[in-house]
């Protein structure tokens, strides 16, 4: 569905004619193709609409200017950066997409401990510049190839580093803030023009109506710039490293240690990791490699970090009998990066973690001791930087099970139980990866010092390209998983965030989908506020439907139906 | 192969985004963490490689057709293959240079060729050069008075940018002499040399590049060479990767590696202080590309169900084994030089602008590829930029960064006379 001229021009006007675009061409690769990235809302062999122009704005004060336009001619906008997963992506046709990558700035305020961002700066550049002045900052789960200010401002960024940064929603402080009616608010001491460094004045501060329950994604207007709080970097001005093509290995970090902490039972796991939580022993907390699966990740880590070999080798590796002993040795592990901020804190945490472990049954897997790899696997956390590993299999995956936004206790537990349901579909036909049944990973610090399991998720690696293997996936999350979590509380499914907000078929929930659906569900006042809320800030509705709401009135009409049935 | 043939590869691409930048563990700066010059120029998703995946999966399933901007885009690539190294971080089964090339391939054969290409390749049909203007009977001139050895082991190749560039024609004469002095016994094809064609494949134009490359070939075996040295970065690759693939067994060296070897056997001894603080460009060809060839034939097989693999093994390049020490050596044993490096080096370097024929197909975006380079050069605080290519060396020159300043730009083949 093209602009009208007289929109276009308008637009044109606004971001110059280099920077805006309505060819077929250039607009195709602003799509989402949902079977290809993580698109978490189930994979689909279909691809998000087609926007019908896209703009890069190179300025707040542009984006003011193309808010003030999409109001006038009543065009819905989707603002993004990074374009990796379905979120970014608009939801209706008639959307122009917005591709904010010309605004990536990033000042870093070392005396308040602050980076000041615009919205391309990617977390790997954020915390480059944040090393110079010994400082760092989180790094969600997604990994270092995220715009720091759309995490921050729409979602939770838990990530390995959370559990000593906090997660990237602890970190939100002052916001510059185009509201969907084209004025600007800024929040914090910046609203009151003291500085960036604090989040709840003086100034304004309207941290809900930005963030919403589960972020905003967008809906709500564009951030134009942010601050956040950054962390100790116990460590030298850039991140140093030696190693070609891939495989990097920290040098000169003589403070910092790798573990990969292993046990016989997810309990002794979990209490470990609630006793390291507790001492605050870690710099990043993670599981991680079991993405790659459980009976496969022992061979896999010797493909990554060793440059002759390739996935080919992977049966002779799993065959290999020392390889066989770390996947046996690491079953139920979870990764951590200590780092000592003098000697003698590193001594002690050495000797707290030797103490826990003993007290928990758990050792330390000896082939990760190796120091190349320590040095291979310092490289990987402090920057993570290769999360696109999670695609290495067959080029796409799935999350699914998420076992997040609960105790460790809890999701531990259903790990085995999750893995068994995982492992049945893997063998049922050539659908999916067959690496295991286990393929948890997460987070094991939802919050900074620790607690709550958070991003957790199993992986499903399926191909692109094989429709079968895309469809074969989608049937397994609607049944067997689903079952999985109907049974078991506590479980919530990785894509489900995604599914209110995304229909099966790429678009956007309307309005009165999301009357319908969320209507009844438990805490129903919740998408009545932001109900309001969206009304009174976005009363034309500019951005996607992410932002979940629901009509009051027709939540009146409902409860009154209930009550007559 | 055709585009058609990249579907699979078009469809596993996961849009991670990861071709646009530096690989991430080798950031050191927001202002130099990107790698992509046509996409960081153009900004647009589909001048980076995730797009051009997208772009090209499209015209496979007749989604669109190309027009001139398509066209633009798909020509856009300066085959500098930084995004196949950031990609290959992760990946172990996308091509993205090898479909990059590809889609500039299939633009070609729907007609989209512009003015200023087809008169280069009617020089290089005519002329057996993509200089267009430049004559065949000039190509020789600048080594008349070169005594070659007439047992010749090792062949000379200058390439058309040191062939009829008087200033660059210097600098092959000062080489050749230098490995004459140094004793290897140096021929060179005479009226048998040509261009390389390197950057018609670079530029899409596979079938051209094909017949010049076989004839050059067949030259080749005529005078019996076992061992080919270039100073052109863009003739080493396509010597040692484009024609091996087409069957060429010769041994091909980068004249810095030839260098370097004298120079570690104490053959070249330097005699001369030279006072310079220099950084040295990676060329992309001689870099990343420069990697040997390995042969190849096989298909897919999927293992553990669903995971993608080759039988047999098939050859991973990612830049790993390309050139960078060995002119590291030579700056370092050079008296009074100072090396200091750039943020992006070696495998992540970035490019210098030439590559792909981009000073021909679009010079904005080819001089403002230069700007960047040299200011990273200039952010390192030295006077000097070395590299060794004669695209780089001509596509710096000029050149001024984002605050209007220069640096002093040499060939690697400069410094060495300097110090001797």
């Amino acid at each position: 569905m093209a602009l009208s001229r007289e929109a276009y021009k308008a637009f044109e006007a606004v971001v110059g004619k280099r920077n805006i675009s309505e060819d077929t061409a250039i607009c195709e690769t602003y799509r989402c193709a949902a079977a290809q990235s993580s698109a978490h809302y189930g994979p689909y062999n279909h691809r998000t609409p087609m926007p019908a122009a896209v703009l890069m704005p190179g300025s707040t004060e542009e984006v003011q200017e193309i808010n003030r336009l999409c109001n006038k001619y009543k065009i819905h906008y989707k603002a993004s950066t990074t374009f990796w997963s379905s979120h970014g992506f608009i939801g209706y046709d008639g959307c122009i997409q917005l591709d904010m990558r010309r605004m990536k700035k990033i000042i870093i305020d070392p005396k308040n401990k602050v980076a000041i961002i615009e919205p391309y700066a990617i977390a790997a550049t954020v915390q480059a510049e944040a090393m110079k002045y010994g400082l760092t900052c989180n790094i969600p789960g997604v990994g270092c190839s995220s715009s720091v200010l759309a995490n921050t401002a729409g979602w939770g960024g838990a990530g390995p580093s959370s559990v000593f940064t906090g997660n990237t929603v602890e970190n939100l402080l002052c916001v510059e803030w185009v509201l969907p009616n084209g004025e600007v608010a800024v929040t914090g001491t910046a609203g009151s023009n003291d500085g960036w460094f604090y989040g709840e004045g003086p100034g304004p501060s309207v941290r809900c109506i930005l963030r919403g329950a589960g972020g905003t994604c967008g809906e709500m207007g564009v951030c134009t710039r942010m601050s956040i709080k950054l962390s100790p970097w116990p460590g030298p001005k850039y991140l140093p490293t030696s190693g070609i093509s891939g495989i990097y290995y920290a040098e000169g970090l003589d403070n910092f240690r790798y573990y990969t902490l292993c046990f016989p039972s997810w309990d002794d796991w979990s209490g470990c990791v609630m006793k390291m939580n507790e001492h605050n022993l870690m710099y990043t907390g993670h599981r991680q490699f079991s993405f790659f699966g459980r009976d496969v990740k022992a061979a896999f880590l010797r493909i990554i970090t060793n440059p002759d070999l390739q996935l080919c080798d992977l049966p002779e590796l799993m065959a290999d009998p020392e390889v066989i002993k770390t996947t046996e040795s690491m079953k139920i592990e979870f990764h951590t990066v200590i780092a000592g901020l003098s000697k003698r804190d590193l001594e002690w945490k050495e000797e707290a973690i030797d103490t826990i472990l003993k007290e928990f049954h758990g050792w330390k897997d000896e082939w990760s001791l190796r120091p190349e790899i320590q040095k291979y696997m310092l490289t990987y956390f402090i920057r993570l930087g290769h999360k696109n590993l999670n695609y290495v299999h067959c080029g796409a995956y799935e999350g699914h099970f998420g076992l997040h936004r609960n105790n460790q206790i809890l999701s531990a537990r259903l790990v085995e139980p999750a893995a068994a349901i995982k492992r049945e579909f893997e063998e049922s036909g050539p659908w999916n990866a067959k690496v295991g049944g286990d393929s948890a990973m997460g987070s094991l610090g939802g919050l900074g010092g620790g607690g709550g399991t958070m991003g957790w998720e199993f992986f499903a690696s399926y191909d692109a390209h094989d429709k079968k293997s895309v469809e074969k996936t989608c049937e397994y999350f609607k049944g067997p998983v689903q079952d999985f979590m109907t049974k078991n509380c506590g479980v919530t499914e990785m894509g489900s965030g995604q599914e209110n907000s995304r229909r099966p078929d790429g678009y956007c929930w309307t309005q009165e989908d999301h009357n319908r659906k969320f209507a009844g569900m438990p805490g129903t006042n919740m998408f009545a506020y932001q109900w309001q809320v969206r009304e009174k800030f976005n009363p034309n509705h500019l951005g996607s439907s992410y932002y979940q709401t629901c009509d009051p009135e027709y939540i009146k009409e409902f409860k009154a139906q209930q009550a007559k049935k | 192969m055709a585009l058609k043939d990249f579907v699979a590869m078009q469809e596993r691409c996961s849009n991670c985004s990861f071709c646009k930048w530096i690989p991430f563990d080798k950031i050191k700066s927001n202002r130099f963490s990107e790698n992509c010059p046509a996409g960081v120029w153009a900004n647009w998703n589909t001048y980076f490689a995730r797009g051009r995946f997208q772009m090209g999966l499209a015209l496979v399933n007749g989604e669109f057709d190309y027009n001139s901007e398509r066209a633009d885009i798909a020509r856009s690539c300066l085959d500098c293959g930084a995004c196949d190294v950031s990609c290959k971080v992760c990946r172990y089964n996308l091509e993205p240079l090898a479909h990059n090339r590809e889609l500039k391939h299939d633009a070609v054969e729907h007609g989209n060729v512009l003015a200023v290409q087809k008169k280069m390749l009617d020089s290089y049909a005519k002329e057996h050069t993509l200089l267009a203007g430049k004559k065949k009977e000039d190509r020789a001139k600048w080594a008349e008075k070169i005594a070659w050895a007439k047992d010749a082991e090792v062949f000379f190749f200058p390439g058309c940018k040191y062939s009829y560039d008087r200033k660059l024609a210097a600098k092959a004469k000062d080489i050749a002499e230098i490995l004459l002095s140094a004793g290897v016994k140096l021929g060179y094809l005479g009226k048998d040399d040509a261009c390389c064609g390197g950057r018609a494949y670079q530029m899409g134009f596979f079938d051209e590049f094909a017949k010049g490359a076989d004839a050059n070939i067949k030259a080749f075996k005529k005078h019996g060479v076992k061992t080919i040295v270039t100073p052109c970065s863009d003739c080493y690759h396509a010597l040692k990767r484009l024609y091996a693939e087409r069957g060429l067994d010769v041994e091909v060296l980068h004249v810095v590696e030839y260098l370097d070897r004298l120079i570690q056997d104490g053959t070249i001894k330097f005699t001369r202080t030279v006072n310079r603080t220099v950084t040295y460009h990676d060329p992309c060809h001689l870099g990343r590309q420069g990697e040997p060839y390995e042969a190849w034939n096989g298909t897919e097989k999927k293992i553990l169900n669903q995971i993608h693999t080759w039988e047999p093994r098939r050859p991973r390049y990612n830049g790993r084994l390309g050139i960078y020490e060995e002119p590291r050596n030579i700056i370092k044993a050079i008296p009074g030089v100072r090396l200091v490096e750039m943020e992006r080096i070696k495998e992540y370097a970035w490019c210098c602008g030439a590559g792909g024929g981009m000073q021909a197909v679009n010079p904005e975006l080819s001089k403002w590829t230069a700007s960047e380079r040299i200011t990273e050069a200039n952010a390192t605080g030295a006077d000097t930029l070395v590299t060794a290519c004669p695209w780089c060396e001509s596509n710096f020159a000029g050149a001024v960064d984002e605050n209007g300043r220069t640096i002093n730009v040499m060939d690697i083949i400069d410094l060495v006379k300097e110090a001797l």
